[in-house]
Formats: structure tokens, C-alpha cells, sequence
């Protein structure tokens, strides 16, 4: 693997967005940068600024009103992107699939990667979703 | 024969503006301008190939010359006083009055001084004096051409005035010359004083109620300015009986004397060049159509002052009225460099950085060592050329977009393209290396490594014109670049700004050789000097790389801006709540709080004034 | 110009950015264990400047890539002066040029964020600006040079005659590297405030150039912060670390202040105290 497609492994950075969900899974995916989990040692930083990540990590059910900040976010990150949906609601909706302002789940508005179950999902499987979304972007980048 | 280029320079210029008087024709005018500043050019380089020179001059130095000179210095205050008096102003009366007073009693009680041996002096400084006048008068005399047609449509004048105008602008550049040349401190007296009047008169040309109040304004200070330099010379002659320049300022003359008349002269050069407290006659003066802004107001005019401080450099060093005016200068740099970060009025801005450089040039001039006064003289060159480029810039700028203030001209770029990059160069020019301002603050720091208070105004006044001139040309770059609809300008406009533009990056690259021809005995490439090539070459090599660079992104499409992710459906807007196309506005942060012009200019202008005084006072004690 | 200078001017060209580098990633490394973490590899800021530049985005602005380069062209410009031993002064002006640029790049962007970033990167300029040059200035009297091997060739640790420009030079560390209190610009990590102030708009191969670009800055800054202790090579490097250290011990107890205390508070005072060790200077 070249230095460059080695540095896109070595250094995923991440930024959170929260379609409505109920902050449940956002407490858990920024516990993940505590000393406890600690993702920094993957080299994740958490980036505020879509023009800068390499990975979205989405919580929440989507709703008609932040599905149109979510696609220009995505819209805004470089690519080669992954796209990570976090617990029960950004998977499909969740316990809420059914009510009215709910699109029930992220892939109805961007093509998600990596799936984390869980309600609310844990840090431990943030992590390894994270660490399998760059299996996924290794295969890519090794089939440029 | 160098008779007959002091001709050229002095007189072609004052014929040329008598004629300009009578012609009423637009294109014989243009024919004229154009012409004369080819002449000036000419005598110009011409003094420069002849330089260093001290020769007789019959029309700087004769018997008729001398009695045209002390006529003028009685006829030039009457005319002020009558002014005055038309005016019921009653400083410019008084000062007016004073000045005759000075003169009558310079008449009356004076010896009749003899005439000066080599009444054309012309030494580095001089001709630095001459070169700017020549080569930055002419482009701002021929910008001046569409610029005044377009400045009377907008005003829907029915009688043009520019006549009027052009007489006076290149009559002043004859005055200029004289000025530079001469070496019968008398004569001098008398150019100062013509200089006085143009800008008088050029500063009231549009007759608007606040054009004449400023002029008054600017006259009576000027008068006032005036009354310190007949003072000293009279004190001069008086005490030593000399009245030939290179000998007035011969430090043996003054070893044990009062440095009373020096003080005098510094500060009658303090106030021609609006140092503060005397800053506000300048910033009124901005009310002037640009091209009299440009010329008188900050490349040439007030030169007069620094010119005046630096001659007397080499009797104010080591001295204390040196050391006292060189904290003045500096403190003026500072306080100056302060009062533009507060401002949105970009012609105000350049005003403010006018004053502050002229305040680093009198700091040169006050410490007095062949190093500072050659930094200073290089600084005074490109300081010139600059200042004339960003004047000119913003004078075409506000024209297209109809407005002065920074806010409006914001995005320029996009309406004015060559205008607002040659004005956003020239902004960069004040305070990037290699460029030739910097390289003078650089200089001008160095030799004033004895004086710590020095270094350390120096210091916060070069760090405040890094962000007042960042943020102006970050304010004129805003924006998309050339969109294809900006109107074309005409080669009158575009010439003189290019011309200025290429002169100052010219003159910085020559400035290591600049101040190796006025420090006689250096190698030009001594000490840190000989950066300068290797800092232009790797410049250049940035700038190739940036421009390839700026190719390719110039012909992609920009990325959506990043609004916390609302969508944006026009440039310029976001969709927002209630679904709605929100604007999106933008304004610099002046913190008037801190920056904020009235507290500042009375704090300034106490601290300045304790100073000036110190200056006068310590050289009576 | 004789050969040794351009050896050693080569040297600095290559060298600096990776030594900056590497204290970048030393600062990491440090700041996780403060914060009883791992922390990321030593060569991570390697990897993220290799990932930001096969990154293809497109630009904010068609200005973004012009001035980056020349950006990046001054502050590897200012790294060769020192290395080479040209005058500090002409380095510091070299170095304030490169800060410039990156300014004037977010001026020209497109977000919001990116011109408050630019205004406040302006302010942070006028306040180490003079603290930074009356330092300078001061180990220059104090040396009896400007150029850079005189100092460094100054009879005795310059610090003794120069105690009182610890804070002033702190201060300057602490802007330059962007650490809070002051990083109030660029609001780095965590803390996101204006999102990444002045470094919004720079993505992708632009943002790659300015992060080597900031490591030859900081380079520049702890080069001339060692002068202080300048009696032998690893003592310069044991100086420059020191201050690096007490950066990033202030960094992790302090929160952000705001660019009105800064400039109304912090900047006069440590230019009062480096004014005041200036004139002590001239006493003696």
C-alpha cells in the first residue's frame, strides 16, 4: 500500500451530525473520544467542518426538515466518504418508524456503509463499526 | 546644461499650466498633460545621469529670483490673508498676519544676505525628491485626465473647471522641482509657500461648503507651518548669517549653538507632512477630487516636510532635539497606524497611513546616521509610488461603485478587476518582503537599535499596518474574480495604475542599490540587503506556482459554502427558517471601542503635542 | 553566498517541516497522556497530511490555492533565513508575510466561518506581532547581532539577561501553535466554535500544504524561542521543548478567551514586560 493510501486508513476523521435522535447515541459516540475508549489512537478527530471528514457518523431518525442539511453535508465531504448510521433510529427509524415526520432511517436520504445497532448503540461497537467502515475503504482504495 | 533641465523641470511645467488655463479643448489638454509628463520624465532621468551636482543657477539663484522670492513671501500671505478675511476665518487671519509680520521683519531688520554660490543643489535626497515628482506627478496628472471629465458628469457641471485644475496640478509639480533644487534656503521658503496655496486651492476646487471649510483648514495650518519656517530661517540668519542650505545644515555650524531654528524647521516639517497633532488638515483634505489626493496628499506635498527633516538629518544626530523629533515621528507612526485600523473610509485609511509613514521617515530623519536617512530616503521613493498607486486605485474604484467606504467596496474585484488587484498589490506592497516598504521599516528598525522606545513603537505600528492593509485588500478580494460584465477602462485609468504598480515593485528590487548610492562607500548587497535577490527570486517562483495554481482553480466550479449545512440557493444566501432565501452579510470588525477615531485622536493628539513642545522647549532651554 | 550556507539552507528547507512535524506529533502524543489517554501514533500529523492531500475537493474560492502556495513559499522561506543564519528580523517578517497569506485565503472564502476566522486571525496578528519583534529585537541588543549565528553564538545563556520575555514568548507559542487560551482563530478540536475559523474553506491538497506550512512556522517560533538557552544544540532543542511543554500544559487547563481580552489585556501586558526587559537592557 502506498503512503497516501495508507494515510487514508491511519487517519479517519470523523464528523457527528444528530438527525433528531434522542441524544442517547450521540452521549455514546462522543464518550468514544474519553480516555476510556480513546479513538484517538486510530487517529480519529472529531471535525466539525464536512469540507475536512472522511467519515459521517449520523444519528437519529431523519426528518423532511434536517434530510436537506444532511445531504448537503454529505454533499460537502470529499470523496472517498463513509457514511455510519448509529443505533436503531438512524438504521430504520427505530421505535418512532411509524410517525409522521420521520423518514425512518438515514439510507432513505444517503447511502449508509457501516449499520450500528443498538438503542443506544455502544461505544465499543461505534468503535468497530468505525474500524470495519475502513476495511470497506481499504477495499476501495486497493481496487483504484 | 544642467541649467537647461532645471528649466525643464521647473518652468515647462508652469508653462504648460498657463497654457492649460486658455484651452478649452478636452484632447489638446490630454495633448499637453501628456506631454509634459514625457518632458518631466526626461529631465528627470536626465538629473539622475548628472547627479550628484552643485552648480550656479540663474533661475533658482539669481538677483531676479531672490526678489521674486521675497515678493512671494510677502504677496502669498496677503493673498492667504484677504482669503481669510473674505472668510471672516480668524486663525487663518492671524496666522496670515503672522507670516507678514515675519516677512516684513525679515525686510526691515535683516542684512541683505549675498546670493548663494550653487543656488541648484543636487544630492541623493533631492533627486529622490525629483524622480517622485516626475515620474509619480506625471501618471497622476494624466490619470487625472478621465478621472476629472467623469468626477464633472457626475457633478452635471455645465462649465467645465479643469482648466482651473490642471493650471494649479502642473504648476505645483513645477513648484515641486524648485523646491527639490534649490539651495537659497529663501527661495525654498517661497516654493513651501507656493505649495501652500495649491493645496488650498485644490483642496476647495469642488466649492462644496465642507471643500472650502477644509481648505481653510488646511491653509491656516500651512500658514501656521509657514510662520515656524520663516522663524527659523530668520533665527538662522540672525545668528549665523547664512542662508545657503548645504551649509545651514553643516553640524561644525551648530556645535554649542541653540538648536532652536533646527527645532523650528523640524516642526514647520512636522506640520507640512500632518504629523500629529497637525494630522487633521490632511484627512480633510480627502474631500478633493482623487487625483489631487494622490498627488499633494501623499505622495508629493507632504513630502516637503520629510524632505525638510531629512536635510537637517546630519545636524540632528546625536542631538537632543533629534532624538526627541525621531519619538515624535514614531510615536505619529504608532498613533497613526492605531487610527486607520478604526476606519471604514478607505480614503480616510490611506490618509492615516500616509501620516504614519511620514511619522516613520521624521523618526529616520530625527535619528540622523547615514543608515537611518538613507532608509529614510528609500522609504520617502516608494512610500511615493505606493501610496499614488492605492490613491489612484481607489479613486477608479469608488467611480465604478459609487461609494469610499470599505464595506461597499468589498468584492471589487468583481467590477473594477485590474483596479482592485493592482490596489490589493499595493496594499500587500506596504508590508510584504521583499517589497520595498517593508524593506524600509526593516532598515528603519536596524539603525534605530540604540533607542529602544523607537524600536518599540516601530514595532506596534508596523504590526498595526499588517492588519489595517490585510484586511483592505481581503476586503477588495472578496468575491468571485472577474466576471466577464466589467466595464472596460480606458488606458488613461488603467495606464497610470500599472505604471505605478510595476514602478514600486521595480523600485524594491532596486532598493538594495538605492541605498547603496546614498550610503557612498557600502557594497549594495552588505548585511541583510543582500536577502533581497534571493528573497525576489524565491517570490517570483511562489508566484509562478501561485499563478498555475490560480489558473486551474479559477476554471472549476466553487464548492457550496459551508453554512452549518443549510443549503445555499444563490451565492450570497442560505435557505433558512420558514424555508426562506436569507441574505448573508458581512462587515469587518473595526472595535471602534479600542480603534474609535475622537478618543484616539485626543489622546493622540495631547501626547503628540507634549512632545512637539518638549521639542521647542528642549532646544530653548 | 559560500556552499556551507547552502548546504545548511537546504537543510532547513527539508528539515524544518519534518522536525515541525514531529513536534506536532509530540504535542498529540503529550496532550493524550495529560489527559490519560493513548494518543495517536507519533507520525499521525504524517498521515493526516497524506490523507488531506489525495483528497480532491473542489475550492471555496479561486484565490484558496494562490495563497496557501505562497503560504507555504514563506514559511519554508523563513525556516531556510535561520538555517542559513541570515537576520532574525528579515525571518520574523518572512514568517508574519506567511500568516498574512492564510489570512488573506480565508478572506476570499465563502463561509461565514471562515471570514470571522480571518478577522480574528487578524487580531491574534496585531498581538504577537509586537511582542514576537520587540523579543526579537531584544535578544538581538542583547547578542550585539541580528543575524542568527550571532546569537546563537552569545556568551552565556541569553536567558539570564532576559527572564521577562518567558510570558511574552508564551503568549506567542501559544497563538502560533493554536492552543487555547488563544486559539481563538482557528478554533481547534473539540471546541469547534467557529467551526474551523480561518482553516474552513482550506480542504483536500490546500489544506494539506498549509498544515506543512504550519509546521515550518512552528519551527520557525521554537527555534527562536530556544535562542534564550542557546549554548549548544540539544540545549536549544531541551529549550524549544520546554516551551512547547508549558504550551501544552496551558492548553489542557485553560479555556478559550475571547479576542477583546486578548487584545485589551493579554498583548499589553506582555508587551509591557518584554518593553520592560528592553529597556533594562539599555540600563546596564
Amino acid at each position: 500500500m502506498g503512503f497516501l493510501n495508507k494515510s487514508q486508513l491511519k487517519s479517519p476523521w470523523l464528523m457527528h451530525f444528530d438527525c433528531g435522535s434522542c441524544n442517547g447515541c450521540d452521549i455514546e459516540t462522543l464518550a468514544c473520544l474519553t480516555p476510556v475508549y480513546d479513538v484517538e489512537r486510530f487517529g480519529i478527530i472529531n471535525v466539525g467542518n464536512p469540507r475536512h471528514a472522511d467519515v459521517l457518523v449520523v444519528t437519529g431518525t431523519v426528518n423532511p426538515r434536517n434530510a436537506v442539511v444532511l445531504k448537503n453535508l454529505y454533499d460537502q465531504m470529499p470523496a472517498p466518504r463513509l457514511v455510519i448510521a448509529i443505533g436503531a433510529c438512524g438504521c430504520s427509524g427505530g421505535v418512532f418508524r411509524e410517525a409522521p415526520n420521520v423518514l425512518g432511517g438515514v439510507d432513505k436520504v444517503i447511502p449508509v456503509d457501516v449499520y450500528v445497532p443498538g438503542c443506544p448503540a455502544k461505544p465499543e461497537a461505534i468503535m468497530d463499526a468505525v474500524v470495519t467502515g475502513l476495511a470497506k475503504l481499504k477495499g476501495i482504495l486497493e481496487a483504484r | 546644461m544642467s541649467e537647461a533641465y532645471i528649466g525643464l523641470l521647473v518652468l515647462w511645467p508652469l508653462a504648460a499650466g498657463l497654457t492649460c488655463l486658455v484651452l478649452t479643448s478636452p484632447g489638446a489638454r490630454s495633448a499637453l498633460v501628456l506631454s509634459t509628463g514625457i518632458a518631466l520624465a526626461v529631465g528627470g532621468l536626465a538629473m539622475a545621469v548628472n547627479a550628484p551636482f552643485a552648480a550656479p543657477s540663474a533661475l533658482l539663484g539669481s538677483e531676479t529670483a531672490l526678489h521674486i522670492a521675497e515678493g512671494a513671501a510677502f504677496v502669498l500671505p496677503a493673498y492667504f490673508l484677504i482669503r481669510g478675511l473674505l472668510a471672516k476665518h480668524w486663525l487663518v487671519i492671524v496666522f496670515a498676519l503672522g507670516q507678514l509680520a515675519l516677512a516684513a521683519y525679515g525686510a526691515a531688520a535683516m542684512p541683505h544676505a549675498a546670493l548663494v554660490q550653487n543656488a541648484a543643489v543636487c544630492d541623493g535626497l533631492s533627486l529622490a525628491l525629483v524622480l517622485v515628482v516626475c515620474f509619480a506627478g506625471s501618471f497622476i496628472a494624466i490619470f487625472a485626465l478621465p478621472y476629472m471629465r467623469r468626477h464633472e458628469e457626475h457633478l452635471r457641471l455645465r462649465v467645465s473647471k479643469q482648466p482651473g485644475f490642471f493650471m494649479i496640478l502642473l504648476a505645483f509639480l513645477g513648484f515641486m522641482n524648485g523646491l527639490a533644487l534649490s539651495n537659497d534656503i529663501r527661495v525654498f521658503a517661497a516654493f513651501y509657500e507656493a505649495t501652500t496655496l495649491c493645496s488650498f486651492l485644490l483642496i476647495g476646487h469642488d466649492k462644496t461648503e465642507i471643500a472650502t471649510k477644509n481648505a481653510l483648514r488646511a491653509l491656516w495650518m500651512n500658514c501656521l507651518g509657514g510662520m515656524f519656517l520663516h522663524g527659523g530661517i530668520l533665527l538662522i540668519q540672525q545668528g549665523h548669517g547664512l542662508v545657503d542650505i548645504h551649509e545651514i545644515v553643516d553640524p561644525a555650524v551648530w556645535a554649542g549653538a541653540s538648536m532652536l531654528p533646527m527645532a523650528l524647521l523640524a516642526l514647520a516639517g512636522c506640520v507640512k507632512a500632518a504629523q500629529m497633532p497637525f494630522q487633521s488638515w490632511l484627512l480633510g483634505a480627502m474631500v478633493a477630487p482623487t487625483p489631487v489626493s494622490a498627488l499633494l496628499h501623499s505622495s508629493t506635498m507632504v513630502k516637503v516636510g520629510v524632505f525638510l527633516c531629512l536635510r537637517l538629518g546630519p545636524v540632528l544626530m546625536g542631538s537632543t532635539t533629534g532624538r526627541v523629533l525621531a519619538l515624535a515621528g514614531a510615536f505619529t507612526f504608532f498613533a497613526a497606524s492605531a487610527l486607520a485600523l478604526g476606519q471604514s473610509n478607505a480614503k480616510k485609511i490611506l490618509a492615516y497611513s500616509t501620516i504614519a509613514n511620514l511619522g516613520l521617515i521624521i523618526a529616520c530623519a530625527g535619528l540622523g546616521t547615514p543608515v537611518a536617512l538613507a532608509a529614510g530616503v528609500v522609504l520617502l521613493v516608494i512610500h511615493a509610488a505606493t501610496k499614488a498607486l492605492l490613491f489612484l486605485c481607489v479613486g477608479d474604484m469608488e467611480q465604478v461603485v459609487g461609494s469610499r467606504d470599505l464595506e461597499d467596496l468589498r468584492g471589487a474585484v468583481q467590477k473594477a478587476p485590474t483596479t482592485a488587484l493592482a490596489a490589493a498589490a499595493g496594499a500587500l506592497g506596504m508590508i510584504l518582503p521583499p517589497l520595498g516598504m517593508l524593506m524600509g521599516k526593516w532598515a528603519a528598525i536596524e539603525a534605530s537599535l540604540n533607542n529602544p522606545a523607537l524600536l518599540v513603537l516601530m514595532a506596534l505600528g508596523s504590526a498595526l499596518a499588517v492588519v489595517c492593509w490585510v484586511r483592505f485588500s481581503g476586503t477588495l478580494l472578496a468575491g468571485r474574480s472577474a466576471s466577464p460584465s466589467a466595464a472596460p477602462s480606458s488606458i488613461l485609468t488603467s495606464g497610470p495604475i500599472l505604471g505605478l504598480l510595476f514602478g514600486a515593485i521595480g523600485l524594491g528590487m532596486a532598493a538594495p542599490w538605492i541605498n547603496a548610492l546614498l550610503l557612498p562607500g557600502t557594497s549594495a548587497l552588505a548585511g541583510g540587503w543582500g536577502l533581497i535577490p534571493s528573497l525576489f527570486v524565491t517570490a517570483m517562483l511562489g508566484w509562478i506556482i501561485g499563478m498555475k495554481v490560480l489558473a486551474r482553480q479559477s476554471s472549476v466550479r466553487l464548492a457550496t459554502p459551508y453554512i452549518g449545512g443549510l443549503p445555499s440557493r444563490e451565492p450570497g444566501t442560505f435557505v433558512g427558517a420558514l424555508g426562506k432565501n436569507w441574505t448573508l452579510s458581512e462587515g469587518n470588525e473595526y472595535a471602534e471601542e479600542l480603534f474609535g477615531e475622537p478618543r484616539l485622536t485626543r489622546v493622540a493628539g495631547v501626547l503628540a503635542g507634549a512632545l512637539l513642545l518638549a521639542l521647542v522647549g528642549g532646544a530653548i532651554i | 553566498m559560500n556552499l556551507t550556507t547552502f548546504y545548511l539552507a537546504f537543510a532547513g528547507l527539508v528539515l524544518a517541516p519534518l522536525l515541525g512535524g514531529l513536534v506536532a506529533g509530540v504535542d498529540r502524543v503529550v496532550t493524550a497522556r495529560l489527559q490519560s489517554r493513548m494518543g495517536p501514533p507519533l507520525l499521525q500529523p504524517f498521515y493526516d497530511a497524506g490523507k488531506l492531500w489525495s483528497k480532491v475537493i473542489p475550492p471555496a474560492s479561486h484565490w484558496q490555492g494562490l495563497f496557501v502556495r505562497w503560504a507555504l513559499v514563506a514559511s519554508l522561506a523563513s525556516d531556510v533565513l535561520l538555517a542559513a543564519g541570515a537576520d532574525v528580523l528579515m525571518c520574523f517578517f518572512v514568517q508574519a508575510a506567511s500568516a498574512c497569506f492564510v489570512a488573506m485565503g480565508a478572506f476570499c472564502g465563502n463561509s461565514p466561518y471562515s471570514k470571522i476566522g480571518a478577522q480574528r486571525e487578524l487580531f491574534q496578528l496585531l498581538c504577537y506581532e509586537p511582542v514576537f519583534l520587540v523579543a526579537i529585537l531584544a535578544m538581538c541588543k542583547a547578542a550585539g547581532g541580528f543575524d542568527a549565528f550571532a546569537i546563537m553564538a552569545a556568551k552565556g545563556p541569553l536567558l539570564y539577561k532576559l527572564p521577562l520575555l518567558i510570558p511574552g514568548l508564551l503568549f506567542v507559542v501559544l497563538v502560533k501553535l493554536r492552543k487555547s487560551p488563544f486559539d481563538i482563530s482557528a478554533s481547534h478540536h473539540m471546541h469547534q466554535e467557529v467551526v474551523r475559523g480561518v482553516y474552513t474553506d482550506y480542504a483536500g491538497r490546500d489544506f494539506a500544504l498549509l498544515e506543512i506550512a504550519h509546521w515550518a512556522d512552528v519551527t520557525v517560533v521554537l527555534w527562536i524561542c530556544s535562542f534564550l538557552w542557546a549554548t549548544g544544540p540539544l540545549q536549544m532543542v531541551a529549550a524549544g521543548l520546554a516551551f512547547l511543554f508549558a504550551a501544552l500544559l496551558i492548553d489542557n487547563i485553560s479555556a478559550r478567551l475571547t479576542w477583546r481580552y486578548m487584545v485589551k489585556v493579554v498583548a499589553p501586558v506582555s508587551l509591557f514586560l518584554a518593553t520592560a526587559n528592553l529597556l533594562w537592557l539599555y540600563l546596564e
